[in-house]
């Protein structure tokens, strides 16, 4: 009987689809887990797409580090005054300003270590990554590649120079200077690379960088990535920074072969060198000049004064508010309800390549060369008349007193562009001396202190480096 | 895996297909008759386990009026029941969640709350944020549990070690919170109806201990010839000297100096007293209904009941109101199968002050600071506004008058909560049964801010907007109309599980208990921020905000929006078996799945495991023989939990944003987290040992329990080498310990036919230990390896010099000033090594409670019943926030009158000894009772002008709330609960359907004793100035039965 009862219960409509739904639906629990746990978050993404490396790429190019910039401070570009600078900005400033790097404010600018050995590990990343990028075709994943070499290279070659000493003036083999980082590592404990070693990956990376980049220009308003052109002028600075004046002059006039353009100061209708839509224009990453530090420091009037008679770059570079108080153009939007501050950035230009090919010939003792190399930007830049006058004058020169006005004129030219420090460190090292408040501070010549020591938080955070 | 699942159940699934086996009508009977065994059972949420197989520690609470008083909430009902438990409020205001935790923390970054469950279907939205900024606790926050009405609520267990909460997995860590709700019993409709209405009389400020007008107008008078300028053009004494020019007359030759004008005016500011405690605060009343109906018949089960609760704060415009619907069935279609289905659906409703971005707006914190010279009217009924709040910059004067904010902003947050549970109970055969349920939640709350354009807060936003333009200064915000801010968040989680039990008992000496299953769950949850300005809330438009840059926008975000999306598959397994029904083993696992992002594999998965063991000795003959003892079990566990920390992972993770690096606005993929290349689990160990003892016919009950939990594994910050790319990165690296014992004895103390007496005694004592943590290189505040997670810290003072200074005691004992003691320079920045400044700290004492339960005291005489219910929490330090500040008191706000007893020349006291502070809280109490209260001066405010560097190390890096001053005990024992029933049996309310009857008066937080809690309103929000005060009810109940 109580079997009979059963297959009634069992022969219930509602019970047998109840219990065959509850059952079978069971065994969907334990099939597809794995793709039922495939959840993305919103946001949030591990890349593998050629469209996310290039994310994770401009990532980098936008947190850029500006120091460059503060090297102005070091520098006789710009001077801290107690009727213009505020308060919090001598905090920031003054110590670097003053060389002061042992003692230093703590509330003191503070350099950016950490943002390029975070832009070194993105570079390393995407090269270690290059062949599991999909959705790309080859030539982007190669595009992308040879800019992380690019990025890779020109991180470390701001911080050799900011703290290694310059490979001009040491035993470069020897000399210890940052740590060469060329694997994305988070468990590593590097200690430092020395000069040549570093200079010898610059090298390498460079022409791995040209191995893979293909685009030959980017629109303007990509322009702040590296492209094929910025490889040979990044190897002609790294080239001239060595005092290896053949392979520089070589690399610099591939440059100006392939970007012969110049801005032509003696019009009316230029623009600004350092605009990213300036004709002369390679690469436009780095912003040096920005409000803030022009807000901190007065632009050295001294050095304003040692532009020559007919140098159209005063003008156009400078505002006189009055004899003593002027205002620096670069890196700022200039009246043009367009321009904006952040456009004003320039990595790599022609007018580098020419100053570069013109400062290795001459120092290779080829004269004729050097001054053939430097009239086109003598020509865009001094008035018709300083020119004609200006020739003969050079022609007559020393290889000494030409290699002078070229570097005088690189200065002249490149100001306010983050060159100055490093260009002082390879080429004279000089007395450079500053009065603040009645007290007077000095750079000697060929001072240990045109090397930097390596940043405290660096060093606590990796006690190895304090080594010698 | 999934095939040998498969396999498995195919097996078990094929040969009942046709299959007949007895069954008979008794079955339902016997059903009944296992509810009334409801107290033998430990219902785990998975499983209703017979106590005699019990083998993990657990605590079963019955929720009636009668043993946890009238509570609101489900949390206020754990306080002081359950050892082991410790429950703290964080604020007084209606609708505060409690800080729940359950045998210490476990984890240092994770989730520390419990994991609540409902029925059987766990809860989501439970998670209590960690209050960093003290000012967080203005925000409108919710639980989930929140909405649970507790008249709905038959009993609660709470899950306490691994072999309890093994099947739960990974969330389980935390403890488990097992709630049952009540249902429908067979037989006629039963109808129960409720009403408790609550008087909460107004507090009263007295307790801080604030200046009265005399005392402050006195106090700024001499400030402003002393040496401390800070903010010296504060205050109405100087505006009033300004006015007439007198204020270098008054500094040269003080009061004599003064026109009569001037005396006349000061002398008119001493006589205004306003008292700030009518303005602020209020007595409150409120109410709490709820009716049931129930019942059912042999084949169907019903419950269905309504509540609404109104809660009024004691803090003017605080306020939290409830309503719910409940509805719950069960039926059996035939032998085999059992259907059930419930319902909890409710309405929550909440309404705050609307704070402003620093606070001042909080009225209990502008109770502190408002001058009680202040008129908050003029003699007109308009509103005079307090200029000596402060805006957002140093010298701006905005208008703050709180009558104006309370009529013209508003902040109320609205809680929509459905949740639903279908159950589904298969019986094949006697021994074998599958069960099923899915579980849906549904939360959806609104929070929404409105400030109208007459409002500090608006006035506020104006001020931190204003934009340097071409044609000169003013805001970018709309300067007419309000602000409108709604945030909408929705979240939906559905859980299904199922499961397969089989029991089984052979010869009467071997039982078998063995149970599979498997759960899957999904949840899903977003929110939507938006901002309006320049809103008209008569038009309800509002108006365009023309920014003048991208990062402008980005202080006034208009729309934020977040989304999350988590799955997780599990499978689990419990069995045991028992032999002679004495002896138990016990054991489960459980495997976790979840989707954690970027995570390989093979750490998708973790089992989790216990096994523990059940000794019933008394049922040995040996002992039956003794009387006394009517029943010994001893329990051993031991076991693993398990968490995964979800923000780390072996991959490089980047975050989406969109940047405009020239022209064009471009996506990046920020990486700024370091990968974990050896992400583990986060394990925590458990061993738990018990014994269970009722004595003389159930006269003395009594369990303890001893735990060990370590943890490991555990993720902390590690500081990297900056080099490869990232400052730290959180990796599997800490480690702690927990351990503790649990005590509850209940005791029958008299048990005569008319009088009856119990008392309940819960202790839980928890030491808890991190074991390995790091700090960051040059952090300067001490790493708590080696003490509590909640450890404090302090620099020991030794009274003050001769100038008011603080002076300290050093590492060799030696009385020294700061400046020695952390060899500052002339900047004030310290010469010593982070590493050496770490060193000069000295523990105080940890933030987390180290004893903490419940004394509880029933006596029923005839019809009456009185319940006394004591908690206690013992052994906690609390950072108050200094009285006033010795660089930067505000002469423009008031202060506790702490400040008159500061070091000035004239009041130089006896250089005084610091109290001193046991780790025994005991004695921490008698010390408190028996010590005079010292009238040693305080520190002298001081300037920037003298010893600068020790000013700069007051100043700016906030070293004074550093200081052990300022760290006090807090121990408290509060009575919870004095509750007076009377139960109606005349027989006439028989006759007209009446079957039961109460009337109740209660009293909650009637008093409390504690260590010194002078200046603050409650020992439990000492630490945070923003909090609400815990307010004292009065109760009055009535309920009825039909």
């Amino acid at each position: 009987m109580a079997t009979n009862q059963t297959h009634k219960i069992w022969r219930t409509k509602f019970t047998r689809i109840l219990s065959f739904f509850i059952l079978h639906s069971s065994f969907f629990i334990f099939f597809s887990c794995d793709k039922f746990l495939d959840i993305q978050p919103t946001g949030k993404v591990i890349a593998e797409t050629g469209e996310e490396y290039r994310a994770m790429l401009t990532s980098v190019y936008n947190n850029f580090p500006d120091d460059r910039s503060l090297t102005m401070f070091r520098t006789d570009e710009l001077v801290l005054d107690p009727a213009s600078t505020e308060s919090y900005d001598l905090n920031s400033y003054f110590d670097i300003w003053t060389w002061n790097d042992i003692t230093p404010d703590e509330n003191t600018a503070s350099y950016s270590w950490r943002n390029f050995y975070h832009a070194i590990y993105i570079a390393n990343y995407i090269i270690e990554h290059q062949s599991e990028i999909t959705q790309a075709p080859t030539d982007s994943v190669r595009q992308m590649v040879g800019e992380a070499y690019m990025l890779r290279a020109y991180s470390h070659f701001i911080l050799v120079n900011l703290f290694g000493e310059p490979y001009t003036y040491c035993n470069p083999s020897t000399s210890l200077a940052v740590p060469l980082m060329i694997e994305a590592d988070v468990e590593a404990v590097p200690g430092r690379a020395t000069v040549e070693a570093i200079y010898q990956q610059l090298l390498s990376d460079i022409a791995a960088a040209q191995q893979n980049l293909t685009v030959e220009t980017w629109e303007p308003d990509l322009s702040y990535r590296f492209n094929t052109l910025s490889a040979e002028a990044f190897r002609a600075r790294v080239c001239l920074y060595m005092g290896r004046w053949q392979e520089a002059l070589t690399a610099a006039k591939a440059v100006i072969e392939a970007h012969p353009q110049l801005e032509n100061l003696t019009t009316t209708t230029y623009t600004m060198p350092d605009h990213y839509k300036s004709v002369e224009a390679i690469v436009s990453l780095e912003h040096v000049l920005k409000s803030a530090y022009k807000r901190a420091g007065l632009p050295n009037v001294a050095f304003i004064n040692s532009y020559r008679s007919g140098d159209m770059r005063k003008a156009r570079f400078f505002k006189a508010q009055t004899s003593r108080v002027y205002n620096v153009l670069k890196g700022v939007k200039n009246g043009d309800a367009e321009d904006k501050e952040q456009y004003h950035r320039s990595t790599f230009r022609s007018a580098e390549a020419y100053l570069t090919a013109a400062e290795a010939a001459a120092r290779l003792g080829s004269l004729p060369e050097a001054i053939e190399l430097i009239t086109p930007l003598l020509r865009h830049r001094y008035a018709a008349a300083m020119v004609t006058r200006l020739l003969p004058q050079l022609e007559a020169m020393t290889q000494e007193q030409l290699v002078d006005f070229i570097l005088e004129e690189r200065a002249h030219e490149l100001c306010y562009e983050g060159h100055r420090w490093f260009d002082l460190r390879r080429t004279t090292q000089p007395r450079l001396e500053r009065t603040y408040d009645g007290k007077t501070y000095v750079l000697e010549e060929h001072d240990s202190r045109y090397t930097m020591p390596i940043p405290t938080e660096a060093i606590s955070a990796n006690p190895g480096l304090a080594a010698e | 895996m999934d095939k040998l699942y498969l396999i498995l159940l195919l097996a078990i699934w094929m040969p009942l297909q046709g299959r007949a086996q007895g069954y008979s009508d008794s079955l339902t009977q016997a059903d009944i008759a296992k509810e009334m065994e409801l107290q033998n059972f430990v219902v785990t949420g998975y499983q209703r386990i017979d106590r005699r197989k019990m083998t993990g520690s657990s605590t079963t609470l019955k929720i009636s009026d009668e043993t946890v008083g009238a509570v609101l909430n489900v949390d206020q009902a754990l306080s002081g029941q359950v050892a082991g438990l410790s429950a703290v409020s964080s604020t007084g205001a209606p609708g505060a969640p409690l800080k729940i935790r359950i045998r210490g923390i476990s984890s240092i970054n994770g989730n520390q709350d419990p994991l609540w469950v409902l029925d059987g279907m766990p809860l989501e939205g439970n998670e209590i944020p960690t209050m960093e900024d003290l000012k967080d606790i203005d925000n409108l926050y919710q639980t989930s549990i929140a909405g649970i009405n507790p008249a709905d609520i038959e009993s609660i267990t709470v899950l306490k070690d691994a072999a309890a909460t093994a099947i739960y997995g990974a969330r389980a860590a935390n403890g488990v919170i097992v709630i049952t709700t009540k249902k429908g019993k067979a037989g006629s409709p039963k109808i129960d109806f409720h009403t408790k209405l609550t008087v909460s009389p107004n507090m009263g400020l007295d307790r801080l201990n604030l200046l009265n007008s005399d005392e402050k107008v006195g106090l700024e008078l001499d400030l402003l010839r002393s040496n401390y300028t800070f903010r010296e053009n504060k205050g109405d004494v100087y505006r009033i000297l300004s006015a007439l020019g007198e204020v270098d007359a008054y500094k040269a030759g003080g009061w004599n100096k003064l026109s009569a004008e001037a005396q006349q005016r000061i002398d008119d500011l001493r006589a205004t007293n306003t008292n700030w405690n009518d303005v602020l605060m209020r007595t409150t009343f409120t109410q709490d209904y709820g009716v049931s109906v129930s019942g059912g018949g042999n084949k169907a089960t019903y419950y269905a009941s309504v509540g609404y609760s109104d809660q009024q704060g004691n803090v003017q415009g605080v306020s939290a109101n409830r309503f719910n619907v409940t509805l719950k069935t069960s039926v059996r279609i035939n032998e085999m199968l059992k259907v059930g289905a419930s319902l909890f659906s409710t309405h929550r409703k909440q309404t705050s002050f609307m704070t402003d971005y620093n606070g001042f707006v909080n009225p209990v914190y502008y109770s502190r600071l408002a001058n009680p010279y202040f008129k908050p009217y003029d003699e007109n009924g308009n509103y005079n506004y307090d200029i000596n709040v402060q805006g957002g910059k140093e010298d701006s004067q905005l208008d703050f008058n709180i009558f104006e904010e309370r009529a013209n902003t508003s902040n109320e947050r609205q809680d929509q909560q459905l949740m639903a549970i279908f159950d589904a109970e298969l019986k094949f055969v006697e021994w074998l049964k599958f069960t099923t349920q899915l579980g849906l939640q549904r939360d959806a709350y609104t929070i929404e801010k409105y400030a109208g354009e007459k409002s500090f807060a608006m006035r506020k936003d104006l001020e931190r907007s204003v934009y340097l333009y071409s044609d000169g200064q003013r805001p970018f915000l709309p300067t007419t109309g309000g602000q409108h801010k709604v945030t909408e968040a929705h979240s939906y989680q559905w859980t299904w599980k199922g499961m397969l039990e089989a029991q089984h008992r052979f010869a009467d000496t071997h039982e078998f208990q063995l149970m599979l299953g498997s759960e899957i769950r999904h949840i899903d949850a977003n929110s939507t921020y938006t901002a309006a300005y320049g809103y008209d809330p008569r038009t309800l438009t509002t108006q365009t905000v023309y920014f003048p840059s991208e990062n402008y926008a980005k202080t006034f975000p208009l729309h934020t929006e977040t989304r999350t999306e988590n799955a997780y598959v599990s499978w689990f397994a419990t069995g045991s078996y028992t032999l002679l029904d004495r002896y138990t083993l016990g054991g489960s696992i459980r495997f976790d799945g979840s989707d954690v992002f970027g995570v390989a594999k093979k750490y998708r998965y973790l089992p989790l495991y216990s096994v523990s063991a059940l000794w019933r000795a008394g049922e040995e003959k040996w002992l039956r023989r003794v009387e006394w003892i009517n029943d010994l079990n001893l329990r051993a566990s031991f076991g693993i939990q398990g968490n995964i920390d979800k923000n780390t992972s072996p991959y490089l993770i980047g975050r989406y944003d969109r940047k405009s690096l020239m022209g064009i606005s471009e996506y990046v993929i920020d990486a700024e987290t370091a990968p974990n290349p050896s992400l583990r689990w986060e394990k925590t160990k458990n061993v738990n040992v018990g014994l269970d003892l009722l004595l003389f016919n159930g006269i003395f009950n009594f369990t303890v329990d001893y735990y060990y939990r370590r943890s490991s594994d555990l993720i902390g910050l590690k500081m990297l080498p900056l080099e490869t790319g990232f400052s730290s990165t959180t990796i599997n690296w800490a480690t702690m310990e927990n351990k503790g014992w649990e005590f509850a004895i209940s005791t029958r103390n008299i048990w005569s036919k008319h009088f009856h007496w119990t008392t309940q005694l819960n202790i839980g004592l928890n030491n808890n230990k991190v074991l390995r943590e790091t700090v960051s290189e040059n952090a300067t505040y001490p790493s708590r390896e080696g003490y509590p997670v909640g450890a404090l810290f302090a620099l020991q003072t030794a009274g003050l010099d001769n100038q008011g200074y603080p002076l300290f005691i050093d590492k060799t004992g030696n009385t020294v000033t700061l400046t020695e003691l952390l060899k500052l320079n002339e900047y004030g920045a310290s010469t010593l090594t982070a590493e050496e400044q770490r060193s000069l700290y000295t523990y105080m004492g940890t933030t987390d409670p180290k004893v903490s339960g419940g004394f509880i005291n029933t006596f029923e005489w005839k019809n009456w019943t009185l319940g006394i219910n004591f908690t206690f929490n013992l052994g906690m330090k609390v950072r108050t926030t200094p009285s006033y500040n010795i660089t930067s008191y505000d002469r423009g706000l008031n202060t506790n009158r702490d400040i008159l007893n500061r070091w000035t020349p004239t009041n130089t006291g006896s250089p005084s000894s610091t109290s001193v502070n046991s780790d025994n809280p005991i004695i921490n109490i008698l010390n408190r009772l028996t010590q005079a209260n010292t009238s040693s001066p305080l520190p002298a405010l001081i300037n920037d002008t003298d010893r600068p560097a020790e000013y700069v190390q007051y100043h700016d890096l906030n070293l004074y709330n550093m200081l052990d001053i300022h760290v006090r005990n807090c121990n408290y024992i509060r009575l919870q609960s004095l509750r007076l029933a009377y139960k109606f049996d005349m027989p006439w309310l028989k006759r007209i359907g009446i079957t039961n009857a109460s009337l109740s008066v209660e009293g909650r937080n009637l008093f409390v004793i504690a260590s010194n809690y002078d200046n603050y309103l409650d020992p439990e929000t000492m630490g945070n100035p923003y909090a609400q005060p815990i307010s004292r009810d009065i109760i009055f109940g009535i309920s009825l039965g039909f």
